[in-house]
Order: structure tokens, then C-alpha cells, then sequence
């Protein structure tokens, strides 16, 4: 089927990524609401944002910062009512701003009503709703995902007295997708949010949907077919809506969730992420051309989707032995900001504050192949608080000024829902939007400048990339390439200057056009062309020919 | 296992050594790294780690060795920033170019090694003929540029080159902070007899430092010793830094760094042609003799030695049979006593000159020529050689057939020795050189 051009949205998107619980408190409760979001919308659209992708807002105990989900189908009350939802969506897609939403496919809350009936009896028609055993010997080749909370994927339920089967916290039970009905209520959840007007789903951990004695319980085949169904469902009642997959995998496992582009729309890359900080640490292009070359291709109406960070640690369950060691001496030197497999820490602590790095590593992350999320908050330099659990260090308020409560709420402070950061470096009197909307050179100005020139062209959104291999290690280079336009991005990792020779004798006689600053650069010839790079420096040109 | 005499009292002295000298060889101080090497340089950029390969047609074992460096620099130091560099004399042979191929994937699917980073292997060609001065002196040159912290150089010319010893000559330098890390091997008693019987003895006696292999084709050395020999005048002396090795290890002493000796284990070599003395001695006893005379500031003011640290073993003896030509040894020792008498009379003190005569005509069961006679022969040389009596390439020519009437005597007196009995005759030879010292100081400050 011919792909409609404005149904690829997703490529071109700039996605940023907000829990409405954190970004702004319109009544003065100390927690983040819709209302509240609507009211900073014209901030995002300044910004350069083109979609935003929300986390959970369902009602829910709050026990995994609303990953455990007790109602899919209404807005937990903190946050306002479905009606404010509406609102907000309204008035996003007015600026044109699409809204992506979560939804937690695989499990649900215990406090959810079907579980509690599934539990209440044997014979109650939702117990085969959830996954149920007598032992816990089943699926024993299964990995445990939080390793620092679980000690098995069975829990037991001294209501039923028996085991029910939980990937992640126990108090989030899975679903049990062999069973139709629960596919057939699933994907009734999706519509009641599609026919709200949602442009699409950040669907969370896909692998983990069937279960199959024997195996490692992910990415199985019934999974995909699963969530073929829903994808073929969405397609043909809602075309144009998107599918995102979180699925933290290697890029190898990761191409099945495209399948022949009848299944996920995107997914992320989790692999390159710890690569990109790994690079830049180890100032050497390796680990991020390495990832990129095993990276398969994906279907033309497919994209990845790439992130420097999350809600989430920084997930180091896709590298090597070595490579997770390196990067916790590097990137974590105190156990404190270690969680499972990862680091929980944002991205200005990670990168010591170090403006070159924070632009370089947002400039790869704008112009490597894929579609880039920008974490809130991530855009002004905020910092993080290990001292809170979880990880919910990364999860404070955001920072819109250096008033009462950083702009975020008018309760009391002790009412707010996380406390704000207020160290001297990255606490909100220091680092603030309202702060940075007047200095002409806040990190905020440089990243709607590099959004805006991301968006001048569509060579990074959906070009093909081909990388150069200088020979100077520390410099990685690459040419993304869309029709007659081609931009050549060159990044310096290392923290001194650098000089590169680049052979770019096929594109002999364009010039370079620097794209910050429209300055022109020597025409090519036949000699290498010869850059020099001061630290974390990167250039983007576009090559033309006059 | 068959030596000749001749290759036995050698066979410290590679191959590489004893045929690779050119002295014809210029180099200019200003412009002896090539612009393509500067810019693999540049490449390359800063390092931590720094491997300097010298070749000259070594395309049968360059692969195998490359790889089992890049394997060792993976094992031990994953993590650090590493270069290999070939600095080759102008190989027919394609030996750069298999250098600079070898990717670390070749090792990798054996080995379930894992690179964090870049592993380059760069090469360069300094000049259409080997010279091992000029060769260290590139390495030497690069590891400055590159401001490598730990260095180190490997000679192809060994078969059992282990990644082990990647770990082994790097780390003392690297985590212990010292600057130049000497090997100790396992070695049959019948190797290196130049160094067990001058080489070592006298350096302990005269610089107080016990450092058993002096001159080798395998050490590590830090950064700042790199840059302070490279500094040092004596490139341009039109020798091509010939003995570069053994004045590397003098200036380390000299200039009062760090030492340690590392245990590598068992040192074969990849072939054993007959290598001559002569050119054997001019790489390592000419040199020695020459600094002696700018080092007196330092050596005449050393009595007794000390142990330098050891990490692993010390050297260890092998004994398996080793056939030795003796008959050989003795007849070139008498008739070069004979026929280099004028010469004699001109380096050694009558009474010396008088004992070697005396001893010169015993056949081999009474032939034995004393530690303290070979001692106060080889003073009495080295003091000569400063008074450049007659040229100084004429000295160490004539110390030729004496040195190999003391390695006779070496291998008489070992022929049925344990391990530990060697190691005794050796150190006894060592404590002869440093209870004689007073008697080369006397005869140096005659000179003067």
C-alpha cells in the first residue's frame, strides 16, 4: 500500500517527552496537571516541539510513577479530568503539536479491578485474564528485569493462593495475551484513546506480552502477531496514528518489531544511547559506528527513534561486560547512582555540566539517523537528585523560574509532589526557563536554534546516512543524504582540538555551507578536505554546488 | 639443539644486531619523521600505551606477532588508548603492509576479546636500510609527539613473543610509576654469554645497579624517559645509534629513574644463523666503554649494587644438553693471542698480557681463563679504549678472541652445574668486577 506522505509525521517530528505530573501546577496542589500543561504549550511550540509524548496519567496507585495502571480508560485526579485531557489535546493540535500517550500493554496494577477479580476466585471469568501457577518453576529461563528490587518473576497470592507472573515490580501482574478476550480489551483501550484524537502510543514493554515455556519469554513470534493485530486495527480505523515500541533489545531483535512496516511505526534505539556517552568519554567514534553498522535496515516507513535520556536510568542492559563496567566508572563513580542494570542521572550531571558536550552529544542526537526526544527539562540543563529512590532523581519538578517553587506550584513547598533540585549548580534559582529566555546564549536559545535548523531539512528526518572513516579516530563524520540534498555533519569527541581529512572527492566541486551560521566554506577538490575542530566542537555543512 | 662456539658466545646478539648495522646512515635532526607519518600521528592522536615494532622483512611472523600485541593490549588494558608503531628499514617484503592490515577483528572471534576503542597500527618507513637507532629513535619520536605514558618495544626477531608481556612490560610503568622495565628471561646457560660474563657484571660494578639484561630486544619505558634520551645528543654520531639499547638503559640509570626488571619467560629466537662477535661487541661494549667516559661523574663515585625490584621470576638457567665446539673456542682464543700480541702490549698491562700467554697454549682440560684475570683483562680494555691507544674499533675488535676464551671457561666450568650453581658462578663473577672497580679507577685517573 502507498504510504501517504503526511502519515510519516513521525520522521519529521521533534518529540518531547513530559510527565504531566512534574512540568506545571495550575491549582496550586503540588502536583502537575493538564491544565497546567496546556498553559506552557506555546513554551514547547516556542521550543520547536512537534509532538509530545506523555507519561502514564492513568488512575493508579503511583507505586511505579504510574506504570502500574489501575483505569485505562480515565485521568488520574490529580492530573484533571478526561475533559482537561481533551482540552489540552485540542490545544496542542491547534499549534501543531501532536500527543503521543503511554500505555502499558503488558501488565497492569494489582490495584487494577480486573486483577483483583481475577484474584478473588479461580472460577471468576477474569482469572484467566492475568498469567496463574502452582509452582514457580515455570518459565524459569526468563531474565528478572528489576534486579535490584525482585527475586523471581512468580508471586504469590494468598488471596488464591497461588503464583501470578509479573516481568517487572510484583505488584504489576502481566497480562495474559493468550487469552482473547484480553486482546480483544487491550486494543478497546487503544480506540477509546484514538478516537479521542491521540496521535499515538508509546507502548510499553512490548517483548514481554506471551509467555512460552523453554524460551527467554521475549520477542516471541505470538507477541508479534499480537501486536500485528493491534497495528492492523489502528491502520485501518485511525490511518495515520503511530505506534512506538519500547523494546530495550539489540538491533537485531529490535528489526522484528518493524516487521514488513506492518507492526511498529518506531522504536527506540536503546542500543546507541549508552554508546554516544561511551564515545564521547572514550573520545573515539567506535562504539557509536560500530552499533550504527549492525543496525539493520528498516522499512522505508519505519524510523528509529533516539534519545540522550529518559525517564528511565540510562540502560545499560544492551552492552558488553566491559563496555557496562567503563561506563559505570565514567558516568556513575558513586554507587548511589546506580539502579538494575543502569545510571540513573540526567544529562547535564552526566556530561559534568559541560556545555560543548551537552551540544555536541544533542547535536548527534539531532542528526543521527532517527527521530529525537528531548527529555523535559533536558533543554535548560537540569539537574537531578540521587539522594531520592528509584528513580525518581530525574522525575522533579521542572524549572521555570527562580521564584516560589521554581514556577511549578504555588502550594507549599512540602506539598509538592517531588522535591525541587536547589543545589548551587543545577538548583532552580541557577538554572531556570525564564533565566535562559533572557540570556541570548542559554543552552534553551542554542537547543530552539539547533531544533529549527534540524527541521530546515529533511535530509536528517528521513535521509540516508553514510558514514566517513577519517582516519582520525576521535572524529565522527557522516553524510545524511535526502534527493539533491546532502549535509555532511562532523563531530569531534575528543575534549582537544582536533584536524580531520575527509574524503569527500564524490561531492568534488560543491561548497559548504555551515548551517549555524550560513558561513561558506572552500569548495571541494580533489585533495582530502581539511577541517579543524576545537574541543566537542561539530559542524554541520550543506553541500552545494554553484 | 647444535651450537657452534663461534654462535654460542654470541647468541646473546640476534641476528638483527649482528648483521643490521649501517653506519652510513645520516639522519637530519629536523625532518626524520616523514609528513605521512606526522599525519598518522595526528590520527592517532594522544595515547596512553605505545608499542614500537622495528622490522626489516619480518613478513613470516610480523601477523602473528601484531596480533598477539593487540591481544595483550586488550587483556591487560582494554580501556587505555593504544598504538602500535612500525617503524621498518625498508622491508622487500610487504612486512608495513601487513602491519597496518592486521585489524583487531582478526583476533577478536578467537580470542572473545572485546576493543572499547580504536586500536591503530601505524607504520613508517625510515629508510631503505635497518638501523636500530634510527628505528627507536622514530619510536622514541612518536611516543613524544603522542605523549605516551607507558612504552615499550618488541624486536619480531623473538618466536615466543607472549601477550603476556604486553601486561608485563607495561604495567609496572603504567600503575607503579616506574620508568624503565627490563626483562628477565629463562634462558639455556649457554646463552647470552656476553651478558652474564661483561655485559651485566660490569654495569652492576660500575653504575651499582643490578640489572640482568642491560640490552635486550623486549623493555618498557615511561614517557618522560622517552623524551629525556631522545633529548640527549649522540643521534647524529653516524653510528645510526648503534648500541642504542644499552645506552637507553644507561641513561636510565644515569638520570636516576625508576627501574624494575619484569620476568617474561622463555626467549626463543625464530632462527639462529651464526652471528659474529665482532659487530656483537662494537653494539654493546663499544658503547658501554664510550659512555664510561662521560658517566665517570656518575660510576666513579658507585661502590657495591643494589637489586633493582623484580616483579615474577628472576632469570632462570635451562640445562637441557647443548653441544658447544669447544676445540673451536680455544683455538680462535690462542691464535688471536698470538697473532694480536703487538696489539696487547699496546692495551694490557704487562703482567695481564703475561697470564693470557701463560694460558693461551693449555689444551682443554687445563685451559681455564679466571674471573680475575677476565676482570682486569676487560678494565684494562675499557681503560685503554679511553686512551684511544690505538682506534677504538681496533679495541673491541681484539677483545674478540679473549672474550671467547672466558665464555670457554664459562662453559668448562657449567658443563655439569644445577641451575642454582650457574646463577652462583655468575654472581661470583659480578662480585670480581666489583671488588676490582679500584682498579679501573686508578688506571682512569692515571689517564688524567
Amino acid at each position: 500500500m502507498p504510504v501517504n506522505t503526511d502519515a510519516l509525521w513521525y520522521k519529521d517530528a521533534i518529540i518531547y517527552q513530559v510527565h504531566v505530573r512534574t512540568f506545571h501546577d495550575s491549582n496550586g496542589d503540588g502536583i502537575g496537571d493538564f491544565q497546567g500543561l496546556e498553559q506552557k504549550l506555546d513554551y514547547l511550540h516556542e521550543l520547536g516541539v512537534s509532538a509530545i509524548w506523555l507519561m502514564p496519567f492513568f488512575p493508579s496507585p503511583l507505586r511505579d510513577d504510574g506504570y502500574d495502571i489501575a483505569d485505562y480508560n480515565a485521568v488520574h485526579s490529580s492530573y484533571g479530568t478526561l475533559e482537561d485531557f481533551h482540552k489540552f489535546l485540542d490545544s496542542a493540535h491547534q499549534r501543531g503539536i501532536r500527543v503521543i500517550i503511554e500505555l502499558v500493554l503488558n501488565h497492569t496494577s494489582d490495584q487494577h479491578p480486573w486483577f483483583q477479580e481475577a484474584q478473588s476466585s479461580q472460577n471468576n471469568p477474569r482469572r484467566d485474564w492475568y498469567v496463574w501457577s502452582d509452582t514457580e518453576i515455570r518459565y524459569q529461563a526468563a531474565r528478572i528485569i528489576f534486579l535490584d528490587t525482585e527475586k523471581s518473576n512468580w508471586a504469590w497470592d494468598p488471596i488464591s493462593k497461588s503464583f501470578y507472573w509479573h516481568r517487572f515490580f510484583s505488584h504489576q501482574p502481566d497480562l495474559n495475551y493468550d487469552n482473547p478476550a484480553v486482546r480483544e480489551q487491550m486494543w478497546n483501550v487503544m480506540k477509546f484513546w484514538l478516537e479521542m484524537g491521540v496521535d499515538g502510543f508509546r507502548l510499553d514493554a512490548v517483548p514481554y506480552l506471551v509467555e512460552r515455556e523453554g524460551t527467554n519469554c521475549e520477542n516471541l513470534p505470538e507477541t508479534h502477531h499480537i501486536l500485528k493485530e493491534l497495528r492492523r486495527k489502528a491502520d485501518e480505523q485511525f490511518p495515520g496514528r503511530m505506534l512506538l515500541a519500547e523494546a530495550n533489545q539489540w538491533p537485531a531483535d529490535l528489526r522484528p518489531y518493524f516487521g514488513d512496516g506492518d507492526e511498529f511505526h518506531m522504536a527506540f534505539h536503546f542500543p546507541l544511547m549508552p554508546r554516544m556517552f561511551m564515545g564521547l568519554k572514550l573520545e573515539d567514534r567506535k562504539p557509536i559506528t560500530e552499533i550504527l553498522h549492525q543496525t539493520p535496515e528498516i522499512p522505508p516507513s519505519c524510523q528509529w527513534s533516539l534519545f540522550l535520556r529518559n525517564h528511565d536510568e540510562l540502560t545499560l542492559e544492551m552492552v558488553t561486560d566491559i563496555e557496562r563496567d567503563y561506563m559505570y566508572d565514567m558516568y556513575a563513580e558513586s554507587k548511589m547512582m546506580r539502579l538494575n542494570l543502569g545510571i540513573r542521572r540526567r544529562l547535564a550531571p552526566l556530561l559534568n555540566n559541560d556545555r560543548r558536550r551537552i551540544e555536541l552529544m544533542n547535536g548527534m542526537l539531532m542528526s543521527l539517523p532517527g527521530t529525537p526526544i528531548i527529555y523535559y527539562g533536558d533543554e535548560i540543563g537540569m539537574g537531578d537528585n540521587i539522594s531520592l529512590g528509584d528513580r525518581n532523581g530525574v522525575r522533579t519538578p521542572m524549572q521555570w523560574s527562580g521564584g516560589w517553587n521554581s514556577g511549578f506550584s504555588v502550594a507549599e513547598p512540602e506539598r509538592l509532589c517531588a522535591p525541587l533540585i536547589q543545589d548551587p549548580v543545577y538548583g532552580y534559582p541557577a538554572v531556570n526557563v525564564l533565566s535562559q529566555k533572557e540570556s541570548e546564549h542559554s543552552l534553551l536559545h542554542w537547543m530552539q536554534r539547533i531544533i529549527a535548523i534540524r527541521r530546515s531539512t529533511g535530509a536528517f528526518s528521513r535521509g540516508s546516512i553514510d558514514f566517513l572513516y577519517p582516519a582520525n579516530h576521535r572524529i565522527l563524520a557522516y553524510l545524511r543524504q535526502l534527493g539533491r540534498e546532502t549535509v555532511l555533519v562532523v563531530n569531534n569527541l575528543s575534549s582537544t582540538a582536533q584536524a580531520v581529512e575527509l574524503d569527500l572527492r564524490p561531492y568534488k566541486g560543491n561548497i559548504l555551507i555551515e548551517m549555524f551560521g550560513n558561513n561558506i566554506f572552500p569548495r571541494v577538490g580533489d585533495l582530502p578536505y581539511l577541517l579543524t575542530l576545537g574541543p566537542y566542537q561539530f559542524f554541520w555543512f550543506r553541500l552545494r554546488r554553484v | 639443539m647444535t651450537l657452534d662456539g663461534r654462535s654460542a658466545v654470541t647468541s646473546l646478539v640476534s641476528p638483527r644486531r649482528a648483521g643490521g648495522i649501517h653506519t652510513e646512515l645520516k639522519l637530519e635532526d629536523e625532518t626524520f619523521l616523514t609528513d605521512d607519518f606526522l599525519r598518522q600521528l595526528i590520527n592517532v592522536g594522544e595515547v596512553d600505551i605505545l608499542v614500537g615494532l622495528p622490522t626489516h622483512n619480518n613478513a613470516k611472523t610480523i601477523r602473528s606477532i601484531v596480533q598477539t600485541i593487540q591481544s595483550g593490549i586488550l587483556q591487560a588494558f582494554p580501556r587505555e588508548r593504544a598504538v602500535i608503531i612500525n617503524a621498518d628499514g625498508g622491508s622487500r617484503d610487504g612486512t608495513p603492509e601487513l602491519v597496518t592490515g592486521i585489524s583487531i577483528d582478526d583476533v577478536r572471534p578467537t580470542s572473545n576479546l572485546y576493543a572499547l576503542r580504536t586500536l591503530h597500527s601505524i607504520s613508517t618507513k625510515y629508510g631503505s636500510t635497518p638501523a636500530t637507532g634510527v628505528a627507536l629513535r622514530t619510536i622514541l619520536a612518536a611516543a613524544d609527539l603522542l605523549r605516551a605514558k607507558a612504552c615499550i618495544v618488541m624486536f619480531p626477531e623473538s618466536a615466543t613473543i607472549e601477550s603476556e608481556w604486553v601486561s608485563k612490560l607495561v604495567r609496572p610503568i603504567y600503575r607503579d610509576g616506574f620508568d624503565l622495565v627490563t626483562p628477565t628471561y629463562r634462558r639455556h646457560k649457554s646463552e647470552g654469554l656476553l651478558l652474564t660474563n661483561l655485559l651485566y657484571p660490569m654495569i652492576r660494578a660500575l653504575y651499582g645497579v643490578r640489572i640482568r639484561e642491560p640490552y635486550t630486544a623486549e623493555f618498557g619505558f615511561s614517557g618522560r624517559l622517552g623524551s629525556h634520551f631522545l633529548n640527549q645528543n649522540g643521534w647524529n654520531d653516524g653510528t645510526s645509534g648503534a648500541g642504542v639499547e644499552l645506552r637507553f638503559t644507561l641513561a636510565a640509570i644515569t638520570g636516576g629513574y625508576r627501574i624494575c626488571q619484569s620476568f617474561l619467560g622463555e626467549k626463543e629466537r625464530v632462527e639462529r644463523r651464526g652471528a659474529d662477535l665482532v659487530p656483537a661487541l662494537r653494539q654493546t661494549v663499544g658503547p658501554l666503554f664510550s659512555a664510561l667516559e662521560s658517566d665517570f661523574p656518575v660510576w666513579s663515585l658507585v661502590t657495591g649494587s643494589q637489586p633493582v625490584p623484580t616483579t615474577g621470576n628472576g632469570p632462570e638457567v635451562l640445562l637441557e644438553p647443548m653441544r658447544v665446539n669447544r676445540k673451536r673456542l680455544r683455538e680462535m682464543f690462542s691464535n688471536g693471542v698470538a697473532e694480536l700480541n703487538s696489539v696487547f702490549q699496546l692495551i694490557l698491562s704487562p703482567s695481564t698480557l703475561a697470564e693470557l700467554q701463560r694460558i693461551a697454549p693449555l689444551g682443554e682440560d687445563e685451559f681455564r681463563y679466571p674471573a680475575e684475570l677476565w676482570v682486569r683483562t676487560v678494565y684494562e680494555f675499557a681503560a685503554s679504549f679511553q686512551k684511544s691507544v690505538i682506534s677504538r674499533d681496533h679495541t673491541i675488535q681484539a677483545l674478540a678472541p679473549l672474550f671467547r676464551g672466558r665464555a670457554l671457561t664459562f662453559l668448562i666450568e657449567n658443563r655439569n652445574a644445577s641451575a642454582k650453581e650457574v646463577e652462583d658462578n655468575i654472581e661470583g663473577l659480578c662480585l670480581e668486577f666489583e671488588r676490582l672497580k679500584p682498579y679501573l679507577l686508578q688506571m682512569w685517573k692515571s689517564r688524567e
